[in-house]
């Protein structure tokens, strides 16, 4: 290995091993219905044809493994500073990673690995989630000293970066910068969330309607009776309690939901960072890093409007762990003088909503057309040729379009882009309004989409990835997309701006 | 300092990315996709022989099955000629585009400076036409990355390089 990994090379020979038991695992998965067929009628096979079978299997499967093996190899281009790996038997994949662009490399040992003694090798670049490069059986040694040259570049920057902690930690500042009280989290539990602890009660009510059927039906609860009991004059009322109760249940679960998750939420400032800690039981805390926040959304309703509070979502791009990915974090119920405080730390300034592009009108006619001409006309050809019995709830059809189309209409109306110099935002939404901010150096690639019966029109649609997620405008006026993306592309492409 | 300016972009003489001219993907591209097509078609053939030979009841369906067979391979026949057609690339001094869709024009465009890592891909039939498939990854997410397919392997190793150098350069 003192050549340092820079000819072609193969992985540890016993890795043979390793990929013969992988083979197997992939093959007895996807054929595993088989064999439980054989498995029952091991009886009546013949046990010679049976075990040249399973020899013939067990081979073909060494050999598939042995190609795998020969066909796998990588190395360091010490030239182009790049980390090659080739792969595949007919199928073959060229993987080059350059080096600079590596932030991880792990060494790890699986069960099966361990028997073998040979480790795994991942690599990890930021952004994707996916492991970009994997071998699977080195020896220690030498995956040692392959981490170590992969991470040879990184080694600089690690150091600088230490040094920066170490800065950071003498700096910190122990003053909360802002604290949200209990009576926003009062708010946030009245306004928002509505239709998913709805869901909650729907879910709980129908396991406990069901339960409680069993246990009435052993008591022999009479029908009639109880339809007697529901006449007309009551079914107002009743429908009218279950509705009250059922709107203070949802208000109730939702605020102690808000309190128990965001109970004495702080946020401190700490160099350059937020540091956020909150929750009543187990306190939780994250931290925020701005160069590394990709995308901010806002939200607000008509009641937090009123009330003067509002939401914050921020994503991070970050190279941690999966779950760290994912995860959103919430700053619940802020004024908007605390959000734009928030904001100018993250952003360096408050954004501005700057010219706006409006989407199309066949934005709204298609939705209309797909939420309730669609559905509509499905129902009443149904009921017209089908089950007759269907037109008993015509009536509710009316209230459908009045419900559905106000919504389809809300989302049509706030559905905009703002775009000025230095922030686009996004803002769509019919009750929940919200608006999705990010810079334009987070850009990590632009997708412009147009259908060819749009072209008349000069409409067309926009996707602007980033490394926390897309942003999306459909229908909007496709020339002046057009043109800031090539703003956007130049200034991407003019500056080093970094966007993590 | 001295030379530092900042005029003001006149948003309108930037390079126009929808000007572009993409390259077409090698002609021979499409021979790969018709074999590729064919032995997916094969398949589903011997598949469905195998159902109706076993099955002998199915044979009053025959009629059925191979209309929605027939049209099934038109479509795909159509909708592969006209996927072909569309798609394309182009490698600008400091982006790459690639064009695709069907009913839609898609155009991605990835700067350099934003590319994480590449990989050539080989196919099994595509080889034997000496084609490849460029694989460049950002840190988007899959949605943002590209695979362009049919390009010769010469130009692929070629391009693969240019990429890489100008990743290099962006930092």
């Amino acid at each position: 290995m003192e050549d340092g990994f820079k000819q072609p090379q193969r992985q540890s020979s016993i890795g043979v091993l390793l990929m013969f038991v992988n083979t197997l695992q992939q093959w007895g998965r996807a054929l595993w219905p088989i064999a439980l067929v054989y498995v029952f009628k091991i009886d009546e096979l013949n046990k010679a044809y049976l075990f040249t079978g399973i020899t013939f299997f067990l081979i073909v499967i060494g050999i598939i493994a042995y190609l795998k093996y020969l066909n796998f190899t990588f190395y360091l281009d010490d030239e182009n500073k790049e980390f090659v790996i080739n792969e595949g038997i007919l199928n073959k994949t060229k993987t080059i990673i350059q080096l600079n662009k590596i932030q991880q490399v792990n060494i790890n040992q699986s069960l099966i690995q361990r028997f073998i003694g040979v480790y795994e090798l991942d690599v990890d670049t930021a952004g994707s989630s996916k492991k970009e490069g994997r071998i699977k059986a080195i020896s220690h040694p030498s995956a040692l000293s392959l981490k170590a040259s992969l991470l040879e570049n990184e080694k600089v920057e690690a150091d600088s970066e230490k040094l920066e902690m170490a800065l950071r930690s003498e700096t910190a500042e122990e003053r909360p910068f802002m604290e949200i009280s209990f009576l926003s989290l009062l708010k946030v539990g009245i306004t928002s969330n509505y239709v998913k602890s709805l869901g909650l009660i729907v879910a709980f009510v129908a396991t406990v309607f069901e339960n409680s059927k069993n246990f009435i039906n052993q008591y022999d609860f009479d029908d009639e009776k109880i339809d007697a009991y529901l006449d007309k004059t009551r079914i107002i009322q009743s429908v009218a309690i279950i509705a009250f109760l059922l709107i203070s249940a949802i208000l109730i679960i939702n605020l102690i939901r808000v309190v128990f998750r965001y109970f004495d939420y702080k946020i401190t400032r700490q160099n350059g960072s937020l540091l956020l800690s909150f929750g009543l039981m187990s306190t939780k805390s994250t931290i925020i890093k701005p160069e590394k926040v990709q995308i901010v959304t806002i939200t607000r309703n008509f009641f937090q409007k009123k009330m003067n509070i509002l939401e914050l979502k921020i994503k991070q791009a970050t190279s941690g762990e999966k779950e760290e990915r994912k995860s959103v974090i919430e700053i619940p119920g802020c004024n908007e003088t605390e959000s734009v405080e928030i904001l100018k730390l993250l952003f360096l300034k408050a954004p501005e909503k700057g010219i706006m592009l409006k989407p199309n009108y066949r934005k709204l006619v298609f939705s209309i057309f797909l939420s309730i001409v669609l559905p509509l006309t499905a129902y009443f050809t149904f009921a017209k040729y089908i089950e007759p019995r269907f037109w008993d709830y015509a009536y509710l059809a009316p209230l459908y379009v009045f419900f559905v189309g106000s919504i389809v209409f809300f989302g049509f109306k706030n559905n905009r882009l703002f775009i000025n110099d230095d922030f686009i935002i996004k803002q769509s939404g019919a009750w929940d309004v919200d608006n999705m901010i990010i810079e334009p150096g987070k850009i990590q690639a632009i997708t412009t989409s147009q259908l060819f019966w749009h072209k008349s029109a000069d409409i067309g649609s926009i996707t602007i990835h980033t490394a926390g997620g897309n942003i999306a405008f459909q229908l909007g006026d496709y020339s002046k997309i057009k043109q800031y993306v090539n703003l956007w592309l130049f200034e991407l492409e003019t500056s080093n701006s970094n966007w993590m | 300092m001295e030379n530092f300016t900042n005029e003001i972009i006149d948003t309108t003489q930037l390079p126009r990315f929808e000007e572009v001219e993409f390259s077409v993907l090698h002609s021979n591209y499409w021979k790969v996709t018709l074999i590729n097509a064919f032995f997916f078609f094969l398949i589903l053939a011997v598949g469905l022989g195998a159902l109706l030979f076993f099955n002998q009841g199915l044979l009053v369906f025959l009629m059925e099955i191979l209309v929605i067979y027939s049209v099934l391979l038109i479509a795909v026949l159509l909708l592969s000629r006209i996927g072909f057609k569309k798609k394309g690339f182009a490698f600008r001094t400091h982006d790459v585009l690639y064009r695709y869709g069907i009913i839609a024009t898609n155009t991605i465009v990835i700067p350099y400076n934003r590319v994480q890592h590449v990989a050539l891909h080989e196919g099994f039939v595509s080889r034997f036409f000496g084609l490849a498939k460029i694989e460049v990854f950002t840190a988007g997410g899959s949605s943002s990355d590209i695979q362009i397919p049919g390009i010769e392997m010469e130009q692929a190793e070629n391009i693969k390089q240019l990429l890489m150098g100008k990743i290099q350069k962006e930092l």
